[in-house]
């Protein structure tokens, strides 16, 4: 089992690497010339070698992309063009906000969505799992971000019930998760951002519910003479592994996939960084937002992989 | 990094729940806190002039610090904001050398560090911002000062309060300049050991306001100065709190909602809400100009024709419409108000004139791109205007590309310069007109062409040029008066700009807010501002 | 599997068993006669089918110009003036916008779809068939880009090369290629270990015909269904890319960039404000379920 865990942390690896060198590429699919992108428009000319210099533009492309490699090893991810404050220094702030909302919508859409996948599940045909399936399918076909702007519509303007925008009167730092006069800053991000998870969790469940039950280790539990209850639990007990995998993916993803809702709701994440990178034409942030948020995504579908390993034993003889 | 803490979330949330442990339910914000919805995309920097543009200055630069000439902003606004005496006392042009300008000092002045203020501070200052050599040269600042320093030649200490400054030519204007030059603690810059990053995180000036902490890109925070050597501009709050908010939208949802207190430029489609919701709505004409600024190096606008054409070509009366009656429509450079108006020539609406110019131009279609931004201070609500404009030139034989980007970076490419943009024809930045060298020269001559100075399009008349340089070396206000007002026709002559609208200073605030009077000015003083609970 | 009862043999029926990834005579005829019976498929599909025509047809149905503005017109409500659905913050007509918004989010959402099964599948195929060292060096190359959340690496390519349609066209493939290599490489490995493609190459089949007739026929059942399956989720990220402003540029009408414009101008007109996305989630969620219809029509491993 231990190779297996060994094989897969290296296969990792190179996935990795591969992640920099689209990352290292993005500098230079941006238009125009690789060093202004990199650099403010009113920069001195000492700046300018400096960040010649680091950068190694003046050598061979794959130098390049040793030298730029070597630099994000140590953490240096460059400079911020518009804020001219290090890029490791921003994404790291950004990321932990983002991360908030994301352990607040795993939670929250693992339970809901499961609930409702199981339940689907349970009662496979019936107008139950009518209404699950088709409450599924809205949820993955809405644009989540259109959502948000119609919650804030609601909520915020309306009835003035929830705040519209942004993570709270004191910012982040003074976020303190325990007080509603905080934590009410998190409820719309976190129910628009759990749109989708919700829908792929119940969707996945309801599959995963109804493949169990027609396994045959459940007819046998019947015959034993289990109550349906119990039968139900052991059937949720063993579709319970596929679906904490998806989980983990979905975490992944929300990481990785919240810039629209972080950009509806003001939100300083991540997400939010990498729009207005966008808008400033920020290169060095871009690339280090892009490089942090995926190789956390590597990161997760690793440790999904070897907990799903660890729990489904079939899965390591593959 | 040198010794730059990272907190990490597990940090966070631990600080966060030890906090709310021990020191029990922070509630909602105390009486007397004034919160600032802007409109600049991220919050102005702190290490001296502001960026973010004169909203920058307005809620940041004057408020944190202090120049040597400031604006006085009491008055409630019957007429256009002057300089009166900031840090210097006095000042006036030696008889003898008419390049040379003597500032009488305040005494007793003291930096929010505790330091005195000084003569050295003074030139200290000035190397911060223009010696290269000098070991605490910032070239981030020499970019923002540059605009103002165009003329400056050097400075000397003549004793410990009085200074004098040496300009290229006879400038009778300098003093205006000096009004956006802010002055920081040369002490607190040694302890951090000129290190602009961490400064910025403890900035010092001399301002009515003290510098109390931040989160960057997401608030500033500010409490009063209770050592301000002007004791008439002591703040009544108890903290001021600055946040970003680009989108006009949000910023309507953040006042709505009671987020904040006050927020700048709403989108006119909401004053009906915002009013009905029982805000107060804040206008007043002051100097600006929501214009364009020409290529006159390349491209279709230097031919004098196809500029005369885009101004003919719009409809201004309808872009006031679209902001609901929001806007002054702007047919030359100044206000009808401004003391130089004069009889300058004015461009109305007749689009089939346009045509008829282009075509004798020979530029029909007339390809042109603008560089544009997407919020900021004085940008009004540049999205919708350009689509406007656009749509406008468009029909008169135009084919207008907009090239869209933030408030900042606008800026940036504003003080790059023709040059460094050539395939851009017209660039739609906002400009202050309160002193007469913002107002017209700055535009047109050759002595002000960006990176020096904001002439981005490297506009040069000979005429001109000459004109300019009489105002320049005029120290008599009457004489100048009259000179002022024939460059002012010529510029309109020229059609050196496209002409579109003044804006009037919209704000919002809760009905919680007292105590503000707007000034006929880009600069707000928000000292008497108190919060009724 | 009650569909399997439905077939028109019971070798059929046999044959669909022990070889879940042979098609046999009569399965297109058995894929129409499932989706003969599924009303809701059947419903849907007509919906998306009007949906690309008003698109299609939007220069002679739309009731006004979508670029005319009208500044006395502004963000105006439902019936306004014959403005069935409002007016938008320039007074242009919103139904004709919406109409001519159609063409570019259809495409956007269909043209990525459609070059990344090609590429894709091209791809797929050729490492499934070939196997070995080309397989794995193409399905790890894949592995990197799947290593992004999909909006991630549509937005840092989108976002790098600058924004415009043809960007934002060109990072959806990019995003769509690996999934669908991915599916085109497992049901080719699958066909390769089939017993009657041995049988084939022994009585010397060329590979090219190999291919034509057993490996594509067997490929691009899977391919099709997983391609309209992404048809929904171009559609949502193009719309995301032009609502982060990564799309079109404005003037011209498109669902996303609507969606950001008018946000703006919620406290006015909410309902027209909303009205782009509920265009959005309509066209995305029929796509959607006739993929799912299609899907229970043709795998019939289900």
């Amino acid at each position: 089992m231990s190779f297996y865990i060994l094989r897969r942390i290296l296969y990792a690896i190179p996935i990795a690497f591969g992640v920099s060198v689209v990352c290292f590429s993005l500098v230079y699919i941006a238009p125009g010339d690789p060093l202004q992108t990199v650099m403010p428009p009113d920069a001195t000319a000492e700046t300018i070698e400096i960040v010649k210099k680091a950068y190694g533009f003046d050598k061979p492309l794959p130098m390049q992309f040793l030298i730029w490699l070597g630099r994000v090893l140590t953490g240096d991810f460059g400079m911020s063009i518009s804020t001219r404050r290090p890029v490791f220094l921003e994404v790291s702030e950004a990321l932990a906000n983002t991360s908030l909302l994301a352990l607040f919508a795993v939670p929250i859409s693992f339970f809901t969505g499961y609930v409702m996948g199981a339940i689907a599940g349970c009662f496979p045909g019936r107008w139950i799992d009518r209404l699950v399936t088709g409450a599924a399918v809205f949820g993955v076909s809405l644009p989540n971000y259109w959502l948000g702007i119609v919650l804030v519509i609601f909520f915020a303007v309306e009835y003035m019930l929830l705040p519209a925008t942004g993570m709270g009167p004191n910012g982040s730092t003074g976020f303190h998760i325990l007080e509603w006069s905080s934590a009410r800053f998190l409820v719309l991000p976190v129910i628009t951002l759990s749109m989708i998870p919700v829908g792929i969790l119940s969707r996945t469940t309801r599959a995963a519910v109804a493949e169990v039950h027609n396994q045959d280790f459940v007819q046998t539990l019947r015959a034993k003479g289990l109550s349906e209850w119990a039968v139900t639990r052991h059937v949720l007990k063993n579709s319970l592994p596929q679906v904490l995998a998806v989980m983990g993916l979905q975490f992944g993803y929300l990481l990785g996939g919240s810039i629209l809702v972080e950009t509806v709701f003001t939100w300083p994440g991540s997400g939010f960084l990498l729009s207005k990178a966008i808008i400033n034409r920020d290169v060095p942030v871009l690339q280090g937002t892009i490089l942090t948020l995926s190789l956390v995504f590597v990161a997760i579908n690793l440790v999904v992989d070897l907990l799903q390993s660890l729990i489904d034993p079939r899965i390591r003889r593959a | 990094m040198r010794g730059i803490k990272i907190p990490g979330l597990l940090q966070r949330m631990a600080l966060g729940l030890g906090a709310a442990l021990l020191l029990g339910a922070q509630g909602a914000q105390a009486a007397g806190t004034l919160t600032i919805g802007m409109t600049a995309g991220d919050l102005p920097v702190t290490t001296g002039n502001p960026d973010q543009g004169f909203e920058g200055y307005r809620f940041v630069g004057y408020n944190l610090y202090d120049s040597l000439v400031l604006w006085d902003l009491s008055g409630a606004g019957e007429k256009a904001a002057d300089i009166k005496p900031g840090l210097a006392t006095e000042w006036h042009v030696d008889e003898a050398d008419n390049k040379r300008w003597i500032f009488t000092l305040r005494q007793g002045v003291k930096w929010h560090d505790g330091c005195p203020f000084t003569a050295d501070d003074v030139v200290w200052n000035m190397a911060y911002s223009s010696d290269e050599k000098a070991p605490q040269f910032n070239a981030a600042q020499f970019a923002q000062a540059r605009a103002y320093l165009g003329t400056y030649a050097g400075i000397e200490k003549v004793d410990d309060h009085t200074v004098a400054f040496t300009t290229k030519v006879p400038d009778a204007l300098f003093p205006y300049m000096m009004s956006y030059v802010l002055m920081i603690s040369p002490c607190r810059a040694k302890e951090v050991n000129n290190d602009w990053t961490q400064y910025a995180l403890k900035p010092s000036g001399t301002g009515p306001y003290k510098f109390d902490k931040t989160v960057p890109h997401q608030r500033l925070e500010f409490v009063p100065n209770t050592e301000y050597w002007d004791k008439a501009r002591m703040p009544k709050q108890d903290r001021l709190v600055l946040i970003p908010m680009p989108e006009a939208s949000t910023r309507t949802a953040a006042l709505l909602t009671g987020q904040v207190d006050w927020i700048e430029a709403p989108s006119p489609d909401a004053i009906d809400r915002l009013k009905s919701s029982g805000m107060q709505i804040v206008t007043r004409v002051y100097p600006h100009n929501w214009s364009y600024q020409l290529n006159f190096v390349k491209g279709p606008f230097t031919d004098k024709r196809v500029r005369q054409a885009a101004n003919y070509a719009l409809n201004r009366e309808d872009i006031k419409d679209l902001l609901n009656g929001l806007m002054l429509e702007q047919y030359a450079t100044l206000t009808p108000s401004a003391p130089y108006y004069g009889k300058p020539v004015l461009y109305k609406y007749d689009p089939a004139k346009a045509k008829a110019l282009l075509k004798e131009a020979g530029c029909l279609p007339c390809k042109v791109t603008f560089a544009i931004s997407t919020s900021g201070s004085g940008q009004m609500q540049p999205l919708p205007m350009n689509e406007l404009v656009k749509s406008q030139l468009d029909a008169a034989g135009f084919e207008v590309t907009l090239q869209s980007m933030d408030w900042n970076a606008l800026l940036q490419v504003g003080r790059g310069g023709v040059d460094a943009s050539p395939e851009i024809s017209a660039i739609n930045i906002s400009r202050a007109a309160q002193d007469p060298f913002n107002a017209l020269i700055r535009h047109v001559w050759t002595g002000a062409w960006a990176p020096k100075g904001a002439n981005w399009g490297h506009h040069g008349n000979p005429a001109m040029d000459k004109l300019i340089e009489s105002i320049l070396a005029e120290f008599d206000t009457t004489k100048r008066l009259a000179l002022l007002t024939q460059l002012h026709e010529m510029m309109s002559e020229e059609a050196v700009l496209i002409f579109v609208a003044h804006d009037l200073n919209p704000r919002a605030m809760s009905p919680k807010v007292k105590g503000f009077v707007q000034a006929q000015s880009w600069f707000q003083d928000l000292t008497p501002v108190t919060l009724s609970p | 599997m009650a569909d399997i009862a439905e077939l028109h043999s019971p070798l059929e029926a046999f044959e669909e068993q022990a070889a879940p990834a042979t098609r046999v005579r009569g399965y297109w005829q058995s894929v129409a006669y499932r989706l003969r019976h599924d009303p809701a498929t059947l419903i849907f599909g007509a919906a998306v089918l009007l949906i690309v025509l008003a698109a299609l047809c939007a220069p002679w149905i739309a009731p006004f110009d979508p670029y005319k503005e009208s500044i006395v017109g502004r963000l105006k409500p439902f019936g306004w003036r014959d403005h069935l659905l409002g007016t938008d913050e320039l007074g242009r007509d919103m139904l004709s916008r919406i109409l001519y918004g159609g063409r570019v989010s259809l495409l956007m959402g269909v043209v990525p779809v459609l070059i990344a099964s090609l590429t894709g599948g091209l791809l797929g195929i050729i490492g499934g068939f070939v196997g070995g060292r080309v397989n794995t060096a193409i399905m790890r190359t894949m592995d990197v880009f799947y290593a992004f959340p999909s909006v991630l690496l549509a937005v840092a390519i989108a976002g790098a090369m600058g924004g415009g349609i043809g960007n934002g066209m060109l990072a959806l493939t990019l995003v769509f290629i690996p999934p669908m290599c991915r599916v085109a490489e497992t049901a080719t490995t699958q066909v390769r270990a089939l017993d009657y493609i041995e049988a084939a190459r022994a009585t010397g089949a060329s590979t090219i015909k190999i291919i034509r007739y057993h490996v594509l026929g067997n490929v691009l059942g899977p391919v099709f269904i997983y391609a309209s399956s992404l048809v929904s989720v171009s559609i949502l990220l193009a719309s995301g890319l032009s609502f982060l402003g990564l799309g079109v540029r404005p003037p011209v009408p498109d669902w996303g960039l609507m969606l950001s414009t008018l946000r703006q101008s919620i406290y006015v007109v909410p309902f027209v404000c909303a009205l782009p996305g509920v265009a959005i989630f309509i066209t995305s969620i029929c796509f959607n379920l006739v993929s799912d219809g299609l899907r229970a029509a043709m795998d019939v491993r289900m």
